[in-house]
């Protein structure tokens, strides 16, 4: 028996300029001996040929360039938001498109519940889709009155707690704190926002979502990612705490696991000496599965949550301008001590002022330390305007861009946060390619679902949730989208010669489609079936998916 | 917020200011001196604290637990999971301090003590670096981040005026005086002994919140014109009253001069009962039905205040006097 299998496809999309298209691909050690014809492939000796995917369309394993583990772990609690989801295991979470879905939803949930008294928490609630409409206690009381019920929002900024957690936390119409919301009569809603409010509401029940990552989780978080294509996937902000080095460390040796994994050390963790410190060592644990390196910089908020910092003009509908998360000095202090380090960051911003700082300091941190190929990479960078493209052009600087917002919020952006101008230009791969920056899309699952295609047909057709054309100009074609989660993607990981196209001595990572995306039509990219990944070599099935 | 002798809540202070400024060296300070108050500290960066490794008991990324009964948590991962973890130790913790980053707002950061019952609202101090104000409120990037934390100081802290030139410490006694009217503004290294005494919050028991006389104040108005004459002297002076003074209007006056009250510190007997009051800038605390134990078995109770001023007096003065009040013997002008 042979080591070398040659996979036969329908047709093969390389991503490799020299070698675009092939039929087959012959693999040895998990990795890429080359592609083209049988004939071509023969040559490298022996071989077994596996037909199994005879009907398919391989790709390049997909790259999800900023996406987070706990799309592994929101699971083990119910999602309640308005868009139709799947789960690792394939099962739909149908879209709740009212008020009364979510209680309903809420109750079946409550209703499998051992005891009376374990808190239930919810996820991915959104209200900005339900027409001013407000959930309140009103709406959770109805879910159970003997145990905390807690949703939160996907913005990150919002709670709704039911009256249980409001007495537990002793939050009645005599408590007067920015951030409880309260109605007509000078009643709390349960809607709470900023931090003493949340505070109160956690200290009761506390946060399932906080702390390190899970092994559970990270086997969840593989099975997702096989389920949408993806065979390397970072998770960008990670906590290395021992239980976190642990499961990773576990995850990333289990035999079968499915993914590589890219965790980017949140840098806010520790002091700047303690946290290069840290990354050195979780460094040693790396392997063909796990590549530690990435440090993730947070700057301001977002865009939807008027966190974001904005240049002038600021805010459409004229509110004031968002939050730094660290003193601009400091974050410039940042990015040079770990620039100095020779370390690769990858740097959250969203509004245009928090892009022009970074931007600044990585331009200060070039002048003192000149470093040829540092592949620093703005994230999100939604409302970056041209100008800035020129100068992350000039300073070597890559780009992730999060197009999956212009589905779904770039209704909002027009017509509430950005005005309909600079809503155009959000997340302007058009731009970035002329500009010739490097640049990747992505999801940030969990905060929108994980799925390559998905975020590449936003790319290509910019089309609103109500169908509304955001910025023709920035549309770019279906081969630079598909470019952009597999060898752009790479490039900004610094990982293009290890994975994102299927080329030799690469990793035999392969998305296995039922479909061409190159050759239908442009808006159906997102409706071509995953039939699953071969990661290293070998193949993964996609869950089965519940209609 | 309802408060009596067996209050048993967590004192909360807040200390706010931009990068520089000198919170650190407050900390610090606190950390090696205080043994009595067990303080759990939150900062955003270990590194930044000067800790002998022989007091260090124990310590992992988040949390630093100290000989002298203190804790330093970290505050990565945000306030609000730090503030949940930290609580679990409510027991073992008299004294909560949180490093207020440049960019965070101080008053929502007090809102924590004002919404948990098991917090007692302290001090929300913000410091101020005299030497490098100007460019920072010029840096568009953080001009209303300034402002907006001016918003919520109790007392402000000008740092660094002993490398300052006149020029830049006038400068921005002027800007304050613009940007917020209600709070004292002090000059002093930021590990002044005073400082941290108002920090502690006096007990009630001392008989005179005591100031060294090389702490400096500015914000006078009648002085503010001179750049010499910034650093002008405390003012204390003592005040008594025999007959009940009424609570609204003493609160109005105390609300109103907050900017020229750096302490105030007595016992007030209030026509709806007796409290003792306590008062740093714009921080007020009340001790509602506490009697002095030297008055517990009079009938007739005298109220008797003491005020340190951070500006003029003689407008809260003459607004007291005005009350019922009386100029004590041992005032010192």
């Amino acid at each position: 028996m042979s080591d070398t299998i040659v996979f036969a496809a329908r047709e093969i999309i390389t991503m490799n300029a020299s070698r675009p298209s092939a039929t087959h691909v012959a693999i040895r050690d998990g990795r890429i001996l080359g592609a083209g014809g049988l004939d071509e492939m023969a040559g490298w000796g022996p071989y077994t040929l596996n037909e199994d995917f005879a009907d398919k369309v391989l790709m390049p394993g997909f790259v999800e360039g900023h996406a987070h583990a706990l799309e592994g772990g929101v699971w083990d609690y119910p999602y309640v938001g308005f868009e139709d989801r799947w789960d690792p295991d394939g099962n739909r979470w149908g879209g709740l498109k009212t008020l009364d879905d979510v209680v309903n939803a809420l109750k079946r949930a409550e209703a499998e519940m051992p005891d009376r008294t374990t808190p239930l928490f919810s996820w991915g609630f959104d209200p900005i889709y339900f027409d001013g409409g407000r959930m309140s206690v009103t709406h959770l009381d109805q879910v159970s009155q003997t145990r905390p019920v807690m949703v939160l929002h996907s913005n990150g900024h919002l709670l709704n707690v039911n009256s249980v957690i409001l007495e537990m936390a002793g939050i009645s119409p005599d408590t007067n704190i920015y951030g409880v919301l309260k109605d007509d009569a000078g009643k709390p809603t349960g809607e709470l926002m900023e931090m003493a409010a949340k505070y109160m509401a956690y200290k009761q029940t506390g946060n399932p979502f906080f702390g390190g990552i899970r092994l559970p989780s990270l086997l969840r978080y593989a099975d997702s990612a096989v389920n949408c294509g993806v065979t390397t996937a970072t998770d960008l902000f990670a906590t290395l705490n021992e239980e976190s080095l642990q499961a990773y460390r576990d995850a990333s040796q289990k035999p079968g696991y499915a993914l590589r994994l890219m965790p980017a050390m949140s840098t806010l963790d520790e002091g700047f000496d303690e946290g290069v410190a840290t990354l050195r060592r979780a460094m040693a644990d790396n392997n063909d599965r796990l590549h530690y390196g990435l440090c993730k910089v947070m700057t301001d908020g977002s865009i939807q949550g008027f966190t974001g910092r904005l240049k002038w003009p600021g805010y459409y509908n004229g509110k004031p301008n968002g939050l730094w998360n660290m003193d601009p000095e400091q974050l410039t202090a940042l990015v040079l001590h770990y620039h100095k380090e020779g370390l690769h960051l990858h740097i959250h911003t969203n509004g245009d002022e928090a892009s022009e700082v970074m931007l600044d300091a990585i331009e200060a941190a070039q002048l003192e330390h000149f470093r040829p190929d540092h592949r620093h990479t703005l994230q999100h960078c939604q409302m970056a305007d041209a100008s800035q493209f020129r100068r992350m052009h000039k300073l070597g600087v890559c780009v992730n861009l999060f197009a999956n917002h212009i589905y779904h919020w770039g209704d909002q952006h027009a017509a509430i946060t950005m005005g309909p101008d600079r809503a155009r230009r959000m997340d302007a791969c058009a731009t970035a390619m002329r500009e010739q920056v490097p640049f990747a899309i992505h999801s940030d699952a969990p905060v929108t679902p994980m799925a390559p295609l998905f975020t590449a047909w936003c790319a290509v057709n910019r089309l609103t949730r109500t169908g509304a054309l955001l910025g023709p100009e920035e549309r770019i074609s279906a081969q630079a989208a598909l470019h952009a989660v597999t060898l752009g993607a790479a490039y900004t990981l610094r990982m293009d010669h290890l994975i994102g196209s299927i080329e030799p001595g690469k990793y035999a990572d392969f998305a296995v489609l039922e479909d061409n995306p190159l050759t239908v039509d442009p808006q159906a990219i997102r409706d071509v079936r995953v039939w699953g990944t071969i990661s290293g070599g070998t193949p993964h099935k996609a869950a089965k998916r519940q209609d | 917020m309802a408060n009596d002798h067996s209050d048993n809540r967590i004192l909360f202070t807040v200390v706010g200011g931009f990068l520089g400024a000198g919170k650190t060296t407050l900390i610090n300070r606190i950390l090696l001196e205080q043994s009595e108050v067990r303080f759990a500290v939150l900062v955003n960066d270990f590194g930044s604290l000067n800790i002998d490794q022989d007091l260090i008991l124990n310590q992992n990324s988040k949390v630093m637990q100290l000989a002298n009964g203190c804790i330093c948590c970290s505050l990565a991962g945000g306030l609000v999971d730090a503030m949940v973890s930290l609580m679990q130790f409510r027991d073992v913790i008299d004294h909560i301090l949180i490093e207020a980053s440049g960019v965070s707002y101080p008053g929502r950061i007090m809102d924590f003590a004002r919404i948990d019952a098991e917090l007692k609202p302290g001090l929300t101090l913000v410091l101020v670096d005299a030497v490098n104000l100007t460019s920072q409120i010029n840096n568009a990037r953080l001009a209303e981040t300034i402002t907006a934390q001016m918003e919520s100081a109790d007392l402000f802290l000008l740092t660094k005026t002993d490398i300052a030139s006149d020029q830049e410490t006038r400068f921005c006694h002027d800007w304050l005086a613009e940007n917020q009217a209600d709070a004292p503004i002090l000059a002093a290294r930021a590990d002044h002994p005073a400082i941290i005494e108002m920090v502690l919050g006096a007990t009630i028991n001392t008989p005179q919140p005591a100031l060294p006389p090389s702490l400096k104040s500015v914000g006078s108005k009648a002085h503010s014109h001179v750049g010499s004459q910034l650093h002008s002297a405390f003012e204390t002076i003592t005040l008594h009253a025999n007959t009940p003074i009424d609570r609204a209007a003493f609160t109005d006056i105390c609300r109103k001069f907050s900017r020229d009250i750096l302490r105030a510190k007595g016992f007030v007997n209030f026509v709806d009962g007796p409290a003792i009051w306590q008062q740093t800038g714009r921080l007020i605390d009340v001790t509602p039905n506490a009697i002095p134990k030297s008055d517990e078995k009079k009938e007739n109770r005298r109220t008797n205040l003491v005020l340190i001023s951070s500006g003029a007096l003689d407008s809260v003065q003459a607004a007291l006097i005005k009350l019922g009040f009386q100029l004590g013997k041992s005032s010192i002008r």
